[in-house]
């Protein structure tokens, strides 16, 4: 039969129910009409061809019904009237549905949003042209298996001239910088490009045109938002020129990309830079960062052996440089979004253990309630209804009460998700690009069918398995029930505190991890400490010269002020954005294996820099006004430094030799505490400071770090305006140190946030399972509570036996989740910082944490159940 | 008396229905009455089946029906054969002499 014809047939019977219905009736009745009139012609009376054709054909309503009910249209219809009376009965038990609804939409809610940053970030294709084909290249040592996100122009050299499978290689490289335009300074993400930048990327400018490889450091594109915030439109910023930290002269803006478009790093401005040539650069210098474009029909597999192969031959002819190096090539988008992957996977199993909690919660309330109605099942049992037609109401009361909550739980979401981005840490890759869409809906729809099925099958398969006569005859209120059925609420309780103590320790652990960074010593003090982001504009030589002067004068106007105990000026601030770090070379110390140069931290700080940062200088002097660049060059080292180059020497006065700027000899001139650089998850680690006079062109870009003695956010104004009048060009953004380091907590502090949370819901959801199983316990045996108690029972025995039967179930929970949260801990590992995967902290507070949930849960039912009358109970029936 | 059964036999009620209603449109009692009379009685249609019968060929778009006036002046569903249902006609006829002299043949065999 044509499917389309039925479809159509039914649909139109749907929409005039009524008048087929009649139609219906007319046709039979006129077929029995004609029967009876053929009848009496034959001679009967009216009365006897009556009953001669009910005889024959049976009566009129059983061939209507029959006609009726022919059609899957009826069967639709039939459909609707079993949910609407699925409906009524959740409409009956109101808390029962209320609750089971609530308990989903929390499930599924929180399910939806997790997924919703997931499908954002780790599935979507990057909103670039060619997402599938963009590819990020890393250098790999395959000896110590250390991998860093970038190469040596040198190396991609010898990638660019012998790859077959790349299509295109971009060296780039960026930074948050200030941009003067003609009548003003802004701070801006701004990235330096060459010119297959927009062959990798297929860039097509909305205005103007791409710029050419004649045209390094005088041309550049801006995305639309810039050209529209800064010039009005896109058109208008054509031509227009760029000065500040953007090059040596003047950049025009020749072209502007689409608003979609911010690559690396929400760039707005991409300068143009020239094709690495040969004579540049060391081998060991790591100054880029390398986006490619594999050819169509190349998979990053093969692409990575070619890269194999050419990283070989460059083994092969630089021996020493390239000892062990392999450049590797990864997809552009695990590249940008590798880092978010296991916060988003934990954030994801947490979410599926909270979904999994609050499925238990409602199997165990659907199962209260098929014992509740045994009695009407099992008179639809007697009656003839087969086992499916048992089942399926439940089935269906279950889909109707995911529907709601799936309803509840996308309205949940919906808040949760903008509340999610927020709080998200600002190296959340893609975080702009998170919303919800079609995917999730889906997601969330398949999610909530799945848990109606999962919280239903118990339930409808005790439901079908009701013997008809014992449970017609069973009374359940007095409090004989069936053994069966009282194992499986207790086995789901102890499911749920099981589910729950691993979230509970979980989240102890970030807490602790969090607590840990921001309780640490990082080797310098936080408190009271204003931070300015002061970027001079120069171009020349004189210019470096002059900004240092002017820097060097204001911090001495600066530290006059009242209320400023010390003031210094860094490059490289530790929580910062600035800083430099590479390996060095020490002269009359340990022997140096030119293989493994030892490593450190580059600062470059001015006088007085340690006492303001309250950093101990060991030993040896702090920087002065001698130390110039007429004069020998000198350098500070941090204890590290010291033990990993000079043992037990004494270091003052060694040389140490790094490539910040030139080669030059440094004289050791003092040892420092060593500082935790980049967050407080960092180790204590080595650093090289040196003076601001002898590396001009590090001085220019700075931080100003002020101690104060009063709240350091009241002396903002003053010292915008002082150093406004210092040098008018100088672009300043404020904060303070304990705001920095809070800020490189972010991630680690939303970990925590985020699983405590879940936690606390899951805590929130077993209690409620306690408090239900407990609450059902109770009801079911106030017959023979009040039994006891008529024959003089103590109401502490009878409380301590509900409170014991609560602790049971709880410790056997605990246990559990115990064992499964030793199997699990090393997959949290890598996210703590100063505590132990099984930390007997977290453990012990969780138990105890869930075992006075549980107390506290099965207390209320339990002091419902010393107030039984007994009288009152035994008379109940 | 010994009942004899008067079932159609299974799987060719659709046909007879087409079969009769070549002729020319009937309504539901009609086709019953020319069905048990052409047969001589040996097939007697339940209402029920017939008329479920009819809904399922319509559907089918073998049929088609109309609202009419009956000779003795009632209203009453005429139901005429469509074109496809000419078609599904001929092939079920074709199916079913293939296959009765089939058995025919066997039990000739037999015997």
């Amino acid at each position: 039969m044509n499917p389309w014809r039925s479809l159509i047939y039914g649909l139109r019977n749907l929409a005039r129910r009524k008048s087929r219905e009649r139609e219906i009736a007319d046709e039979v009745e006129q077929y029995y009409a004609e029967a009876e009139a053929e009848l009496i012609e034959r001679g009967l009376t009216a009365e006897e061809a009556r009953r001669t054709v009910r005889m024959e054909a049976g009566t009129i309503s059983v061939v209507r019904e029959r006609m009726n009910t022919y059609g899957w249209e009826n069967a639709v219809s039939g459909f609707f009237a079993d949910l609407r009376f699925a409906a009524r009965q959740l409409m009956k038990h109101r808390a029962f549905t209320l609750t089971a609804v609530l308990t989903l939409a929390l499930g599924i809610g929180a399910n939806a949003a997790i997924f919703t940053a997931i499908d954002s970030i780790l599935l979507a294709p990057l909103p670039y042209n060619n997402p599938s084909r963009l590819a990020f290249l890393n250098t790999h040592w395959s000896d110590s298996g250390y991998t860093i996100p970038r190469v040596t122009g040198l190396d991609m050299i010898g990638v660019r001239d012998q790859t077959k499978s790349l299509a295109a290689v971009s060296l780039y490289w960026s930074g948050r910088l200030s941009v003067e335009l003609c009548n003003h300074a802004t701070y801006t993400e701004l990235s330096w490009v060459d010119v297959n930048f927009a062959r990798v990327f297929d860039l097509k400018p909305i205005a103007g045109r791409l710029f050419t490889e004649a045209e390094a450091n005088q041309a550049a594109l801006v995305s639309e938002q810039f050209a529209r915030d800064n010039f009005g439109s896109a058109q208008a910023a054509l031509g227009q020129v760029l000065h500040g930290d953007v090059g040596s002269a003047a950049v025009e803006i020749v072209g502007v990309v689409p608003a979609g478009f911010d690559f690396p790093s929400k760039t707005q401005v991409w300068i143009a830079r020239p094709l690495i040539q040969p004579q540049w650069d060391g081998r060991n210098a790591f100054n880029y960062r390398a986006v490619a474009l594999l050819r169509p029909g190349v998979s990053f597999k093969a692409a990575q052996a070619e890269l194999d192969a050419i990283s070989q031959r460059l083994q092969k002819i630089y021996p020493d440089d390239n000892r062990n190096k392999r450049i590797t090539v990864v997809s552009l988008a695990e590249a940008l979004t590798g880092n978010a992957r296991p916060t988003l996977l934990l954030l994801w199993a947490t979410v599926g253990i909270i979904l999994l909690i609050a499925c238990v919660n409602v199997t165990h309330l659907q199962l209260v309630r098929t014992m509740e109605r045994q009695r009407e099942m099992a008179i639809r049992k007697a009656l003839g209804s087969s086992r499916w037609q048992i089942m399926w109401p439940v089935l269906l009361e279950s889909l109707l009460l995911a529907a709601l909550g799936c309803a509840a739980g996308v309205l949940l979401a919906v808040p949760a998700v903008r509340i999610l981005v927020t709080m998200a840490p600002k190296e959340l890759p893609r975080a702009g690009e998170i919303h919800l869409n079609g995917w999730v809906l889906a997601f969330t729809m398949a999610i909530s069918v799945l848990t109606a099925l999962a919280s239903a099958i118990f339930p409808a398969i005790r439901a079908a398995k009701v013997n008809a006569t014992e449970a017609m005859k069973h009374d359940a209120a007095r409090g004989m029930s069936r053994k069966g059925a009282t194992t499986l609420r207790d086995g789901l309780v102890i499911a749920e505190v099981a589910a729950t103590f691993v979230l509970a320790v979980a989240a102890g652990l970030l807490l602790r991890t969090m607590f840990t960074l921001m309780n640490r010593d990082l080797g310098f003090e936080t408190r009271q400490m204003l931070v300015v982001d002061a970027d001079a504009p120069a171009q020349t030589a004189d210019d470096y010269q002059r900004v240092i002067l002017q820097f060097n004068e204001l911090f001495t106007k600066l530290s006059a002020m009242p209320g400023v105990e010390h003031v210094a000026g860094i490059m490289g601030l530790p929580m910062g954005n600035y800083g430099s770090n590479g390996s060095y070379t020490p002269r009359g110390g340990l022997s140096v294996d030119p293989h493994h140069r030892p490593w450190a931290n580059w600062s470059v700080a001015s006088p007085g820099y340690f006492q303001t940062m309250n950093i101990p200088m060991l030993r040896g002097r702090d920087f002065n006004a001698q130390d110039t660049a007429d004069n020998p060059f000198v350098v500070i080292i941090s204890e590290s430094v010291a033990k990993q180059s000079f043992g037990n020497a004494d270091p003052i006065g060694k040389q140490i030799q790094c490539s910040l700027d030139g080669d030059k000899w440094m004289t050791v001139i003092g040892i420092v505490g060593d500082i935790r650089q980049d967050s407080p998850a960092d180790k204590p680690g080595p650093a090289l400071y040196m003076p601001m006079t002898q590396h001009p062109y590090y001085a220019n870009q700075i931080n100003i770090v002020l101690r104060t003695g009063v709240k350091p956010s009241t002396l903002m104004n003053t010292v915008q305006t002082m150093i406004a009048q210092a040098n008018p060009q100088i672009a300043m953004r404020f904060t303070t140190m304990d705001a920095m380091v809070n800020e490189s907590v972010t991630t680690q502090r939303f970990r925590a946030a985020l699983i405590s949370l879940f936690a606390a819901v899951g805590i929130l959801l077993s209690m409620l399972g306690v408090y239900g199983t407990m609450a059902y316990t109770v009801a079911q045996r106030t017959f023979e509570i009040g039994l006891r108690m008529a024959f003089g029972a103590n109401r502490a025995v009878i409380l301590r036996g509900i409170l014991r039967h609560a602790a049971m179930l709880a410790c056997i929970g605990i246990a559990v989740g115990l064992v499964l949260s030793l199997m699990l801990a090393r997959l949290v590992a890598a996210m703590l910082v100063g505590v132990n995967p099984i930390d007997p902290i977290s453990l012990s507070g969780a138990s105890l944490l869930l075992l006075l949930t549980a107390l506290a849960a099965a207390s209320a039912p339990g002091w419902k159940a010393t107030h039984v009358d007994p009288l009152a109970a035994l008379r109940a029936e | 008396m010994v009942d004899e059964n008067t079932d159609v036999i299974q799987g060719t009620l659709d046909m007879l229905i087409l079969k009769t209603l070549s002729l020319e449109p009937m309504h539901g009692f009609g086709i019953a009455r020319r069905m048990e009379q052409v047969s001589r009685g040996v097939f007697r249609i339940n209402p029920g089946s017939l008329l479920t019968a009819l809904q399922r060929l319509e559907r089918a778009g073998w049929l088609d029906s109309e609202w009419r006036q009956t000779k003795n002046s009632r209203r009453a569903k005429y139901y005429s054969l469509t074109r496809a249902g000419k078609k599904q006609l001929e092939i079920e006829t074709a199916d079913w002499t293939r296959r009765a002299s089939a058995v025919a043949r066997l039990l000739k065999a037999e015997a």
